[in-house]
């Protein structure tokens, strides 16, 4: 799978992907002459295709940076959703490939492997296929619907999800909206009363590109079809306790704010 | 980016590989903030000059700058180091930190760079002037020649002012441009007119906006007054341009009569001073962040002539740049009877958590980073209440 950002510090190089999923201060953050990553869940960025939603912290960490590379512990790459002065900085006189504007961190997870071509802005990741699907939150003033998913589905298996479902080739993610909506629990909705960018979530090698809507409903009881095996009404600041489809909780946040 | 063809070459590589670097540098943060154009500077200052702070990581770099023939192109200035050249026995400073200091001021020296390290260069080392673009590091350096002079520049960091120095160019976005230096919202206050009270309002003004453009009503700072507003806003937020009606520049330029309107008076200064002041007695005073000005000087000689310092317990250090020291002898004479007059380097950037462990300042900017940069608990009272208490 290849995506499209832009290059911040030129070059080429193929690495392990390593995810750090907060933003990140090299100062404090790795230590300059191992490589160890001292935040998160630890793990080594030299060699590594480091991947972080932003630099944060001080000034400094440009020169971690350059520590990394003196000791021969530099990552191949650095990603990041939007890049800052401090490690555009590092990665600029360290001469790290880095590339920024991808869409979002959670294309990636740990143990890919991925060819950064910063020249172009690029990055393919080895194996990854993606697949585009649609997330909506029907929204009763109070309470938001969510199914449970069969034992024997494909993806995500047994967990409470969203009205969810696949956009179909060539269709507009809002009529997928709908249409699912409809298959699912006979429900007829109109224009989404709010809609999301897409966001991201890695299921082993496939990557979903979800899209996610609100939809506002009132008096509506579902009739669920084969592919649920049952539905509950759930207060938003219930939703993260429920065991859901990844992401679920973030996407009703954002909906509802 | 729209770069022209002799940017580009250089970009290229066509004039060696230190300064394609420093290109990419320069394009990749212009980049990221929007720059649609590259802009000719008149000079630079440059931060990242204390061992303490840039670490063997940053002293590496500037040798490999060296080794590759990195030389700047515009008058430069250097910030404060770790530790007076000549009396860092006298801070407790190490053989093996000294050495890697005085290596770091040869460095920086080797490239062109004017070597007077201080934070305030634009008393006489390096002054821009009205409309001037510029490339500078230390943020409260920054934030008077925008404020006071009318010069333009963003906030740079290290690597970026020095990359920026090597081409007499910076990526022309932010505070280069005429639409970002707009007040976005007036400050109504009501101050002592003290140059502490100048710090006390700052802090109060960092703390309440964290950034944006403020415009002041009821004050009308000097260059000391300036120079203490300045580094308080810039430390206890990002603040890096404000305006001063009837005082600064650009004030003029203005129609501030739609902005949002914030009041500054006494509760607000006593909030500032409160989140300044958490020890209640101190081993180390340090006066002069940013550094004494000659008038400065002048002023605590004769707050101190004829008094004695009782308090063995309690060091006192005055900072300035060598240039004043060296103008100012019988003030000098009459200070080093508390404590030495350091040239070149401040309480923020010298070691001292090794020696020290609580410091008392008249300083804003110190009394922010004291406790993050230096493991201090820091105290912050205007210089008669922090030198009357030793007396």
């Amino acid at each position: 799978m290849r995506f499209e950002g832009r290059m911040i510090s030129p070059g080429k190089a193929k690495g392990e992907v390593l995810v750090i999923p907060e933003p990140l201060s090299f100062l404090g953050g790795v230590d300059g002459a191992t490589g160890d990553v001292r935040v998160g869940n630890g793990g080594n960025v030299a060699g590594k295709v480091l991947v972080f939603p932003r630099g944060k912290g001080s000034t400094v960490g440009s020169f971690v940076m350059y520590d990394l590379m003196v000791h021969g512990k530099q990552p191949a790459a650095v990603i990041n959703e939007s890049a800052e002065t401090i490690v555009a900085t590092g990665a600029v006189i360290s001469s790290i490939p880095m590339i920024d504007s991808i869409p979002s961190i959670g294309i990636f997870q740990n143990g890919d492997v991925a060819t950064v071509d910063a020249d172009t802005g690029a990055v393919e990741i080895e194996g990854v296929t993606m697949r585009e699907s649609v997330s909506s939150a029907l929204f009763d003033g109070e309470r938001i619907l969510m199914l449970k998913r069969p034992e024997k589905c494909h993806s995500f298996p047994g967990r409470w999800s969203l009205v969810a479902g696949r956009v179909e080739e060539g269709e507009d993610p809002e009529d997928t909206a709908r249409r699912e909506i409809m298959e699912e629990t006979r429900i007829s909705v109109g224009k989404p009363d709010k809609r999301l960018p897409p966001v991201y979530t890695r299921e082993g090698s496939t990557l979903w590109k979800v899209y996610p809507f609100l939809f506002k409903v009132k008096d509506v009881e579902p009739v669920l079809n084969e592919e649920n095996e049952a539905f509950k009404w759930v207060s938003p600041e219930d939703v993260p306790s429920v065991v859901h489809v990844d992401g679920t909780p973030e996407v009703v946040s954002r909906l509802l704010n | 980016m729209d770069l022209t063809r002799a940017e580009e070459a250089i970009l290229n590589g066509e004039e060696g590989e230190g300064r394609q670097k420093a290109m990419e540098l320069v394009t990749a943060l212009g980049k990221i903030y929007g720059a649609e154009s590259l802009v000719d500077i008149t000079s630079a200052h440059l931060s990242g000059a204390s061992y303490k702070t840039i670490g063997d990581g940053g002293l590496k770099y500037l040798e490999d700058m060296v080794a590759g023939g990195a030389k700047v192109s515009v008058p430069s200035t250097l910030n404060p180091v770790g530790m007076d050249r000549t009396r860092w026995r006298e801070m407790h400073v190490t053989e093996a930190f000294a050495q890697k200091q005085l290596r770091i001021i040869d460095l920086y020296g080797s490239m062109g760079i004017k070597t007077t390290c201080s934070c305030t260069p634009y008393t006489g080392a390096n002054v821009p002037k009205l409309g001037d673009h510029v490339a500078w590091a230390e943020s409260s350096a920054l934030s008077f020649v925008n404020s006071f002079i009318g010069a333009r520049t963003n906030r740079e960091g290290g690597p970026g002012a020095l990359a920026a120095a090597i081409l007499g160019k910076t990526a022309n976005y932010g505070l280069h441009l005429d639409k970002n230096r707009k007040p976005t919202v007036v400050i109504d206050a009501d101050i002592d007119g003290s140059v502490f009270s100048y710090s006390l309002l700052g802090q109060a003004v960092g703390m309440s906006i964290g950034t944006g453009v403020p415009y002041f009503k009821g004050i009308k700072p000097q260059v000391e007054e300036a120079k203490a507003l300045s580094a308080a806003m810039a430390a206890s937020g990002s603040i890096a341009l404000y305006h001063a009606e009837g005082t600064t520049p650009e004030a003029g330029n203005f129609d501030v009569s739609d902005l949002e309107v914030i009041h500054i008076g006494e509760k607000e200064l006593k909030a500032a001073y409160d989140k300044l002041n958490v020890a209640d007695d101190v081993e180390l005073i340090a006066i002069g962040c940013p550094h004494l000005t000659e008038k400065e000087m002048h002023q605590i000689a004769s707050f101190l002539k004829g008094k004695k310092k009782v308090r063995k317990d309690v060091e006192i250090w005055f900072c300035t740049s060598a240039e004043i020291r060296d103008k100012c002898p019988d003030d000098v004479r009459i200070m080093e009877e508390f404590g030495p007059v350091l040239a070149d380097t401040c309480m923020v950037v010298a070691p001292i958590e090794g020696s020290f462990s609580r410091t008392g300042t008249n300083s804003a900017k110190a009394g922010n980073y004291l406790p993050t940069l230096c493991s201090q608990k820091a105290m912050c009272r205007d210089i008669s209440a922090l030198l009357g208490a030793v007396m």
